[in-house]
């Protein structure tokens, strides 16, 4: 508590300095803040969404399954050290050696790992399952809103401009909705600018500043104000001159620039509730390899980037959790080109200090023919929405389940504490 | 009367009766167009402006004037007639060749991401498990551009680019404004999306044939056209639409398994018995993942026809998915699956007299369709109703009540205001459904109705991302050479229009396009666009003020205010600016400071092996055009245009004005 305090006021203070006064969407939101007391304050969720599919059963994969060295041959890894040297989860799970980094997460038990988790609607249509995962309707195509502006929306309070963020360059399908969403490319951006000249940006700026403050349309002048108040606060040098948290070094990569951007704007104290991030190339249909090759870099890259925001979020891991989800998972057998195809259920991992972590969760019965999906496929046995209403109750303590995820009445997965 | 006679007369009467009928509909439309807006209290010349501002992406200098000149009415019936000469926008489209090209002819030239894909495999061309360098990719790719070339086939990322291009191209610059603000209205109302990779190939086409020609006729024939469109047909998935229950269907399945079997009794080789049992089961268990699919019958009625709240029910979208299996779509690709399939139905006219329907790249599926019953909307179709049933009630859902008013009420949101009333709606839905949907009439009554003219409407509309980009094309007579460049900037600005994912279209509301960031990026844009930071678009600014050079740089915001946004009362604004611009020395500074660039061309690159601008490829497409403007190296020639005025600082007004509130309004 007093740290948040702390913080806030150090994120103000610097704002202050620069250019005095508080920035009204920010004074709005402690207002709010105070009244609403039985909202956790400051809650973070994070969400990273891998397009392409992940084959789940080579991120953390049932080595102890007698099934799967047949079902895939050249593919087959486990913790022995011919065989790829994963680290062993659980004595059946093993996680991929590539991913070494988000390890000791699971050992102190602030990260989660769910198995067979997916989509009821059985498409293998990356666009289908990804639009049915981002609007939480897996059978309704028309839901015009997404789950997390869904989430926004019911958390009761009005909040920041900042209060959903995707840092990608347009707003995704999960975004779509009511309430205010923002897609910011890159926080640099969050200026007015005039390459090579910022002399006359900054009396553009102060021009626009004239402008927007008097004009007579309130959805312009009230969005200018906040615009405003946001350029300033995340003035371009903060943003330059970031230094993360124990010295960590962010993977050079889109999901780790993505990642450093969400830390900043967590950090800012902006008011940033649900963030979303986005990480491509996960749909290996050849040779994706074993310790080495095409999956092993991706997944290198997507734990380490990962671990690093965590190692940055040092203070706020009470506030933060992390979620990762994949349209779908890859054929439990390996293909004629030393790939996966397009399969039905993967896995997914959740990372916090919410989340009761150093566990596998899953429902997965095994990998003979007879229990997978037309005999090929491991099939599908909790509903994403299981998982994704949990973090959202447990996080940002959203109750209305119906609400978030409407034509569901399963069951959340308790995989959070409290 | 013989025959030949008889024939003839009947052409000449024809003729006539075409004729009549033409000279009919125009003047009709002329005298029904009678503009209430002096009762509103706007002067002619505000509501020619109203005008422009609405029916077209932004007026152009002095066009205000010409459509005085005019006469308003005319005007409006000229836009509605949608015949006005265009080739000097058509010439700017001439380098593009995939414009005219058939469904199939794309498929054939514009392989998508699946198909490369499989092409490559067939070549036995793969990523090397043993080398995942860069180099390694990069043989990857090189050999797939190879195989590409040698196959005759063109990079998807180059239809794409063609179908933005010629949008941009078209809004900017066509002479048929009104056809072109409907063609963007409609293809949001039936929206289709390049992120999805069955359906890319097709969305240019969609646009041409099944929207542009419509966007101004009939709403059930844009309706119909819309349902039988690969494009709709592969995104909402009707295409895959079937009942494994039609008799004629299971036939021919046992009677193919049967052949396969037999096949197999008779062959020694165990082997390939085994080969081709295996095959009878292959073609059972895919079976097994074939059935009803609901989406596209559901948002037909959700969001095309009814609306969400148009009475209807979840029984109702299943018989009406039933009603529409088999829609489907020719097989397309050369050597493709499907071509197979039409010779061994023993070709497309055998195929016709067993009750297939094929128009074009459509196929109606006699052996996929649902012949059961159905009752839909209260309508009972009775079995064996074939592919006329679909059509049948696919008008009966273009001409319902429910329609008429969703379809008004969207129309009047983006015409007259985001909260119009309802009796503005009700007017417009009694014409649409009087009319039989008749477009022109229905935006007819909207125009001619004084909410269209009242205060409440008038500049309260935002412009979207594109509409800003467009009005400031428009405003300024840019030369737009290098189009893409002002799709990146409506991407950054929140519209990457053909993307929208989701069946809605993009909400068209204010709340949705100004948000925080979006905001900061229009006032980026105006600077960006004014002082020609965006590659391949040219400004003469000087020009629009006759070359006048102004004296002050209170002058040329004056001037420039009143250019840029005429018929707005701009006096407060620039006495507001004037104290932040005149500093002492501002202009040298300013022009000390500046620096001059160069325009390089910047040509959008996209990964053969993923197909249409993934989430990094828009990014750096972004950054190289970032790059391109800040390019040290080349300094921009000095044309005698430039020469004359001051343009760095009439450059930087201009930017601000574009960027100002009052511009973001229509």
């Amino acid at each position: 508590m007093e740290r948040r305090l702390f913080m806030r006021n150090s994120a103000l203070a610097l704002f202050a300095a620069g250019f005095g006064g508080v920035p009204t969407f920010i004074a709005n939101a402690a207002n709010n803040k105070k009244i609403l007391a039985p909202y956790k304050k400051n809650k973070v969720m994070v969400c990273i969404f891998q397009r392409g599919a992940m084959d789940g059963l080579m991120a953390v994969s049932p080595y102890g399954d007698p099934s799967l060295k047949t079902l895939r041959p050249t593919l087959y890894m486990s913790p022995a050290e011919t065989e790829g040297k994963m680290f062993d989860l659980d004595g059946y799970f093993g996680l991929h050696p590539a991913m070494a980094s988000l390890a000791p997460m699971f050992t102190e038990k602030r990260m989660a790992i769910v198995h067979g988790v997916g989509s009821p609607n059985n498409t293998r249509s990356h666009f289908d399952a990804q639009d049915y995962m981002e609007s939480g309707t897996p059978f309704n195509k028309g839901t015009a809103s997404g789950w997390l502006n869904r989430a926004v929306g019911l958390m009761g309070h009005e909040a920041s401009p900042f209060r959903a963020v995707s840092v990608t360059s347009a707003l995704p399908r999960s975004f779509y909705g009511d309430n205010e969403a923002l897609a910011i490319n890159n926080l640099q951006d969050f200026a007015i600018q005039m390459k090579g000249n910022p002399m006359a940006a900054n009396i553009a700026a102060k021009s626009f500043e004239e402008l927007y403050d008097a004009t007579s349309s309130d959805i312009l002048n009230k969005t200018g104000k906040e615009s405003f108040d946001a350029m300033k606060m995340l003035n371009v040098n903060n943003i330059k001159n970031y230094k993360p948290a124990n010295d960590v070094l962010y993977p050079n990569s889109p999901l780790g620039n993505s990642l450093k951007q969400i830390a900043i704007l967590i950090k800012m104290d902006v008011g940033l509730e649900v963030a979303f991030a986005e990480s491509g190339g996960w749909d290996t249909h050849f040779n994706q390899g074993t310790t080495n090759g095409l999956l092993a870099r991706n997944l290198k890259d997507f734990a380490d980037s990962i671990a690093a925001f965590w190692k940055d979020m040092s203070g706020y891991e009470d506030e933060v959790t992390l979620m990762t989800m994949t349209e779908f998972g890859r054929t439990a057998h390996q293909n004629g080109t030393g790939g996966t195809d397009h399969g039905r259920a993967s896995c997914l991992f959740v990372l916090g200090n919410d989340v009761q972590g150093g566990k596998v969760y899953h429902n997965i019965k095994s990998l003979a023919k007879e229990d997978l999906e037309d005999g090929r496929d491991l099939p599908v046995s909790t509903d994403f929405r299981s998982v994704f209403s949990a973090v959202a109750d447990g996080h940002l303590n959203i109750h209305d389940t119906k609400k978030l995820f409407p034509e569901w009445d399963g069951n959340s997965l308790k995989l959070m504490k409290g | 009367m013989n025959f030949k006679r008889m024939s003839k007369c009947f052409t000449v009467g024809i003729v006539l009766f075409a004729l009549s009928g033409f000279i009919q509909k125009t003047t009709i439309e002329k005298n029904r167009l009678k503009f209430p807006y002096k009762k509103a209290g706007l002067t002619e010349r505000q509501a020619a402006a109203h005008l422009l501002n609405r029916f077209t992406f932004g007026p152009t200098p002095g066009q205000i004037d010409e459509v005085m000149h005019k006469g308003l009415e005319k005007w409006f019936a000229e836009q509605l007639n949608e015949s006005i000469d265009d080739s000097d926008m058509l010439k700017r489209l001439i380098s593009y060749d995939a414009l005219n090209l058939t469904n199939e002819e794309i498929v054939n030239t514009y392989p998508n991401p699946g198909q490369i894909v499989a092409l490559a495999k067939k070549n036995n061309i793969i990523l090397k498990n043993t080398d995942t360098s860069a180099a390694g990719k990069q043989e990857y790719k090189e050999q797939l551009k190879q195989l590409m070339q040698q196959y005759g086939y063109k990079p998807p990322a180059e239809l794409e680019r063609q179908l933005i291009n010629q949008k941009i191209i078209r809004a900017a610059y066509s002479n048929n404004q009104l056809q072109e603000v409907m063609t963007d209205f409609w293809f949001n109302h039936f929206n289709v999306s390049l992120t999805k990779n069955q359906c890319l190939q097709f969305i240019l086409p969609y646009e041409r044939d099944a929207i542009r020609v419509n966007a101004l006729g009939s709403f059930d024939k844009m309706l119909l056209a819309t349902a039988k469109h690969s494009a709709m047909l592969e995104y909402l998935d009707n295409a895959i639409s079937v009942s494994t229950n039609n008799p004629f269907g299971k036939r021919q399945l046992n009677n193919q398994a049967a052949k396969r079997i037999q096949e197999s009794m008779g062959d020694m080789s165990s082997d390939t018995a085994q080969k081709r049992m295996a095959f009878v089961q292959q073609m059972l268990d895919a079976r097994k993942n074939q059935g009803l699919n609901e989406n596209y019958a559901r948002e037909i009625m959700e969001l095309h026809t009814l609306g969400v709240d148009g009475g209807y029910t979840q029984s109702d979208v299943t018989q009406l998915a039933r009603a529409l299996t088999g829609w489907s779509i020719m097989p397309l690709l050369k050597d493709g699956v499907g071509k197979n399939l039409i010779e061994k139905a023993g070709g497309i006219d055998k195929m016709r007299e067993k009750g297939f329907v094929i128009e074009g790249d459509f196929l109606y599926r006699a052996d996929k369709h649902d012949e059961g019953e159905k009752i839909i909307l209260n309508q009972k179709l009775p079995a064996n109703g074939g592919y006329e049933e679909g059509v049948q009630m696919i008008e009966f859902l273009a001409n319902h009540p429910s329609t008429a008013r969703f379809i008004s009420k969207k129309l009047a949101v983006r015409f007259v205001s985001d909260h119009p009333s309802d009796a503005l709606i009700t007017k417009m839905s009694e014409a649409f459904l009087k009319s039989n949907g008749n477009i022109k009439t229905v935006l007819t009554v909207m125009v001619n109705s004084p909410e269209f003219w009242n205060a409440d409407a008038f500049r309260e509309k935002i412009r979207s991302p594109f509409e800003l980009a467009m009005s400031a094309v428009r405003a300024t007579k840019a030369d737009v050479q290098q189009p893409f460049q002002l799709f990146l900037w409506c991407t950054k600005m929140g519209q990457k229009f053909y993307y929208y994912q989701a069946p809605t279209g993009f909400p068209d509301k204010a709340s949705y396009w100004i948000n925080t960031g979006s905001l900061l990026n229009r006032m980026n844009f105006g600077l960006a666009f004014a002082t020609e930071k965006i590659p391949g678009i040219k400004l003469n600014l000087t020009s629009l003020n006759n070359n006048h050079e102004p004296e002050s740089i209170e002058a040329a915001l004056g001037i420039y205010s009143n250019l840029l946004l005429p018929e707005r009362d701009n006096a407060a604004n620039i006495k507001r600016l004037i104290p932040l611009i005149t500093d002492n020395n501002l202009e040298k500074k300013l022009n000390d400071a500046t620096v001059k660039n160069t325009h390089t061309e910047i040509i959008p690159t996209s990964d053969e092996s993923n197909g249409m601008m993934n989430e990094r490829q828009t990014n750096r497409a972004i950054k190289q055009s970032e790059r391109a403007a800040l390019n040290k190296n080349n300094t921009k020639p000095v044309t005698l245009a430039y020469a004359v005025g001051n343009n760095t600082m009439i450059a930087q007004v201009a930017g601000v004005i574009i960027g100002s509130p009052e511009f973001q309004r229509k």
